[in-house]
Parts: C-alpha cells; sequence; structure tokens
C-alpha cells in the first residue's frame, strides 16, 4: 500500500504546526474510498450469508 | 516601566510554572487511570475463566487466575522492570547508551530499576518523580495481563503452582524481552527492521498466545477431551452468560491497555511538546484509538456471527478484532479496520478447530484468538503500511520504515519468544511433578480437593462431578 510520507516532518507546516490532514495509510489518496466500499460490501455480503442461513432454520 | 517589566516576567513565569504543574499531575493521572482500567482486564478474564471452566472446578480456575495477577505483578517488580530496559539492544549491544535515545542497557537499568541500592530511589515515593510509579503500574498491568491470556488454555489440569511458574516467565522474561526488543524505541526490532506494534498484537498477544500452546504440548488434554479414535468432545463450561460478560470486560480494559500505549507530551520524557505519541515516537491521538477500536470490535463480531452464530465465538470475535489491527491502531484508517477485523473473525474458528484436530485442547481458544490472531495482525501491517516512518522525532535520518519484511521478522521473534520458554519451563515443571493435575483427581472434581471453599449453593452440581 505505501505511506503518503517519508518523514513526520512532512505532517506539519512552515511554522512546525501539525496540519489539519488525514495521517492514515492511504490519506490523500482514493484508497480510503476504495476501503470503504469493500467494507459496506462485506457487511452487506455477511448480512446476506446470515439471512440465509437463518431462513434455513425456519423451513 | 523596568517594575512593571519585572513584574510581568514573574507573572509569566508564575503562569509557565502552573502549566508545567497542570500538565504534570494531567500526565500522572492520566496513566493512573489506565491501571484500574486495566484492572477490568482481569475482572474479566476472572468471570471468562470461570464461566468456561465446569462446575465441579470452577474457585480452582478462580485461584489460578488471581495468582497469575499477583506473582507477575511481583515480579515484574523485583525483576520484570529491569528486563525492559536493560535488554533492548541486547544480543547486539549491552552497554550503556547503546541505544540513541539513551534510556536502555546494563547501566541504565541498574540505575532505575532494582528495588534495591541506588535505584530503590525510583522503585516508592519520591516527591521529585511523577511518572515511575504510573508508568511502573502500567507496565505491570501489561505483564499480568500477558500471563492472565494464556491461564484459560490451562484450565482444569494444570497445578496452581506449577502454573505460577509458568505465568511468572510469560509476563516477567517472555514479555519483557519482547517489549524491550519490539516496543521501547532503542529495541533493536525496531531500529533495525522498522518493527510496528502500537497496540502489542504481536507483544502480547502472539507472545501469550504461543507460550500457552508450549505449555498445552507438555501439558496434555483434559480428561475426556479426546476419544480413542482421536475425535474431541466438546466440554461445555458451567455459564456461559459469566463467559461472555467477562469477555466484554476485557474489551473495556483494552480502552485503558491502548491508552496506556500512548506517550504523551510536554514532559521530560515526552517526545514532542505539542502532540501525544506511540511508544516509537511518531505522532498518533487518542481519536485514532477512539476511530479505530470499537470499529475493530465490531467488525470481529460480525466476522464470528457469521461463522458460528455462537455468542462465545462472537465475544472471541471482539477480542480477535481489535487484535487483528492492534498494531496499525494509529496510522489504519476506519474502513481498513472494518474489513481486517471481519476478515479476523471469519477466520478465527476454522482456525482454532484445526488445532483441536491436531489433538491440542485449548479450553477457550487462547492460542488462535492471541497467538495466530496476533500474528497475523502483525503481518497484515507490514503488507498494507509498508513504507511509514518506523520511528518520530530525533530518530536518525535513516531510520528504518514499516515493511512487511521487518514485520515478518518481528512475528518469527514473537512466536518464538512465546513458544521456547513456553515449552522449556513447562517441561521442566513437568518433570518435578508440578504440572498436570492426576487423571483422578481430574475426575473426582478440583474444587473438592483443593479449595476449601464452595462456589454453589450445596444441591448445585454437575453431571460430572455426581458421576
Amino acid at each position: 500500500m505505501g505511506y503518503f510520507a517519508e518523514s513526520f516532518t512532512e505532517l506539519m507546516d512552515a511554522d512546525g504546526a501539525w496540519m489539519d490532514m488525514g495521517m492514515y495509510i492511504g490519506a490523500g489518496s482514493s484508497a480510503a474510498g476504495w476501503w470503504t466500499v469493500i467494507a459496506v460490501v462485506m457487511l452487506v455480503g455477511v448480512l446476506v450469508k446470515g439471512n440465509s442461513d437463518e431462513q434455513d432454520h425456519y423451513k | 516601566m523596568e517594575d512593571q517589566i519585572l513584574a510581568l516576567t514573574a507573572e509569566v513565569a508564575a503562569i509557565k510554572g502552573a502549566a508545567e504543574v497542570t500538565n504534570r499531575m494531567f500526565a500522572e493521572a492520566y496513566y493512573y487511570v489506565t491501571i484500574p482500567l486495566m484492572v477490568l482486564i482481569h475482572a474479566g478474564f476472572l468471570l471468562y475463566e470461570m464461566g468456561a471452566t465446569r462446575l465441579q472446578n470452577v474457585l480452582s480456575s478462580g485461584v489460578k487466575n488471581l495468582l497469575a495477577f499477583a506473582f507477575t505483578i511481583a515480579a515484574w517488580y523485583l525483576f520484570g522492570w529491569w528486563f525492559y530496559f536493560a535488554l533492548p539492544t541486547w544480543p547486539l549491544d549491552f552497554s550503556a547508551g547503546a541505544g540513541y535515545m539513551e534510556i536502555s542497557g546494563l547501566e541504565y537499568a541498574n540505575a532505575i530499576a532494582w528495588a534495591w541500592g541506588d535505584s530503590a530511589q525510583y522503585m516508592g515515593p519520591n516527591m521529585g518523580d511523577n511518572a515511575s510509579g504510573v508508568f511502573w503500574g502500567a507496565f505491570a498491568l501489561f505483564a499480568a495481563t500477558t500471563a492472565s491470556i494464556a491461564s484459560g488454555a490451562l484450565i482444569e489440569r494444570i497445578q496452581t503452582v506449577g502454573f505460577v511458574i509458568c505465568a511468572v516467565v510469560l509476563g516477567t522474561a517472555a514479555w519483557g524481552i519482547a517489549a524491550a526488543w519490539g516496543w521501547h524505541a532503542d529495541g533493536w526490532l525496531v531500529t533495525e527492521f522498522g518493527y510496528h506494534d502500537f497496540g502489542a498484537a504481536g507483544l502480547v498477544h502472539a507472545v501469550a498466545g504461543f507460550f500457552a500452546l508450549g505449555v498445552l504440548l507438555n501439558l496434555g488434554p483434559r480428561v475426556g477431551k479426546f476419544n480413542a479414535d482421536g475425535s474431541a468432545n466438546h466440554l461445555a463450561g458451567h455459564n456461559m452468560p459469566l463467559t461472555v460478560t467477562g469477555l466484554m470486560l476485557i474489551i473495556v480494559g483494552f480502552f485503558g491497555f491502548l491508552m496506556a500505549c500512548i506517550i504523551l507530551p510536554g514532559e521530560g520524557w515526552s517526545w514532542y511538546s505539542d502532540r501525544a505519541t506511540t511508544i516509537y515516537g511518531t505522532p498518533m491521538t487518542l481519536s485514532a484509538l477512539a476511530f479505530n477500536v470499537p470499529l475493530a470490535a465490531a467488525g470481529g463480531i460480525i466476522g464470528a456471527w457469521v461463522m458460528t452464530r455462537d455468542p462465545f465465538w462472537m465475544m472471541s470475535g471482539c477480542l480477535a478484532g481489535i487484535i487483528s489491527v492492534a498494531s496499525g491502531l494509529d496510522v489504519y484508517f476506519g474502513s481498513t479496520v472494518i474489513a481486517v477485523s471481519i476478515l479476523a473473525g471469519i477466520i478465527l474458528k476454522p482456525c482454532a478447530d484445526w488445532l483441536e484436530g491436531l489433538g491440542i485442547d485449548d479450553a477457550v481458544g487462547c492460542v488462535t484468538v492471541h497467538g495466530t490472531i496476533g500474528l497475523f495482525g502483525v503481518v497484515m501491517l507490514g503488507i498494507l503500511g509498508s513504507g511509514v516512518p518506523g520511528l518520530g522525532a530525533f530518530a536518525p535520518e535513516d531510520t528504518v520504515a514499516i515493511s512487511l519484511f521487518g514485520q515478518i521478522v518481528g512475528a518469527v521473534v514473537m512466536f518464538l519468544l512465546g513458544f521456547v520458554p513456553g515449552y522449556i519451563v513447562s517441561w521442566i515443571v513437568n518433570k518435578a511433578g508440578m504440572l498436570r493435575i492426576p487423571d483422578a483427581v481430574q475426575e473426582r472434581g478440583l474444587d473438592a480437593v483443593k479449595v476449601p471453599a464452595q462456589a454453589y449453593p450445596q444441591g448445585m452440581a454437575s453431571p460430572e462431578s455426581e458421576s
């Protein structure tokens, strides 16, 4: 995946103050959005599988 | 004019002094609060283990759990704290100030971490030292947690004193060395390989899980666990609600555990004047934990639910979810945490079943939840987080960044630091006749034989004890 900064000093502005920005893996790229899509797909998939198994108990 | 300047200077000095006192008291209180929060982990382990124990052995499991807590804390005071400061650069370099932070090595540890001689001033009340006690207390609870993790795997057939010896070796030596190497800014795993394990997935969980595996190989299964054809029987604990509630208490305590993994700003021992950091000096916030820990807990429960529908495994999944992302809680994005922790919850039960298929009786799934998932979490950070700078302020320019190779090296070291001491110490204890409770006593019930108290009113007996 990689990281967007080689040093944490890149997260500071010229005055040495911390910038208001994401400092997670994938920050500043589309990675956050893709991870959200993956997470949503997994959650929906779990619910579909869970419901399918539950309905089998009622037959 | 001169008087005004003098008055203003005095006022600024007074304000600065007040701010320093406030910051120092806040830092002391912050770490102090993590200690009772971590005691909740032990309240959880106590309920969890006793609930997972059959009725005739309940109090015996409780005694074992309480003694792991007590002896590990005492041993951490006597020599565990010394291990942590003496060994970060060992065996590469054992000299004083070998690490660039100059807070490690034989001479440094001798000066601050023995409860005798000149260093004793830092091992007790000291009006000029607000830090040593609260840091020691937090680390003592880390040590006790590590020892208690292994405890659950061994219930219903391990002797009390034999177990205490194993717990002390795990909580002080195994974990102390693991923390020195991988959870200290001078640790060689950190400086040479960029090993990163913010929330101790490898350092605490994998070490404890694989220590338990080493002990289990010498201890053997409970009477009645396996049939002659090798198939396994499910030995249900006497109180599932107690077990599940205990697991939830462990989660509550985890918030204190992870809170204690942060280094506050503005003190002499801080990395930055204005920002909290990890123990590696890399910047982070409590907000990162507030996002990621609940998400990881949720993901683990969900993943385990779809595989098992069993509340025991769902709460074990909750633990596994947090452990799976613990190494990178400071740098993971929330959605990443959901995905990784769901995956951890999904693989949990199949991994536990595989272990049981090998003839290993891990009564609570400890090896899988803590050991396997701990290593999974360490390696997963290498896959997802390669390139994250390994150390923060004051680090040399050639500091190694997080890498898949470094995380795999760390995972192997954590496996060995758990499994090898676990196997060796339990082998020795076994040779001394102090490891396994005789089968006849197991069949009769441990509480009736060795605990001078009664868990439940007379007349409440399990089918096993009646038979």
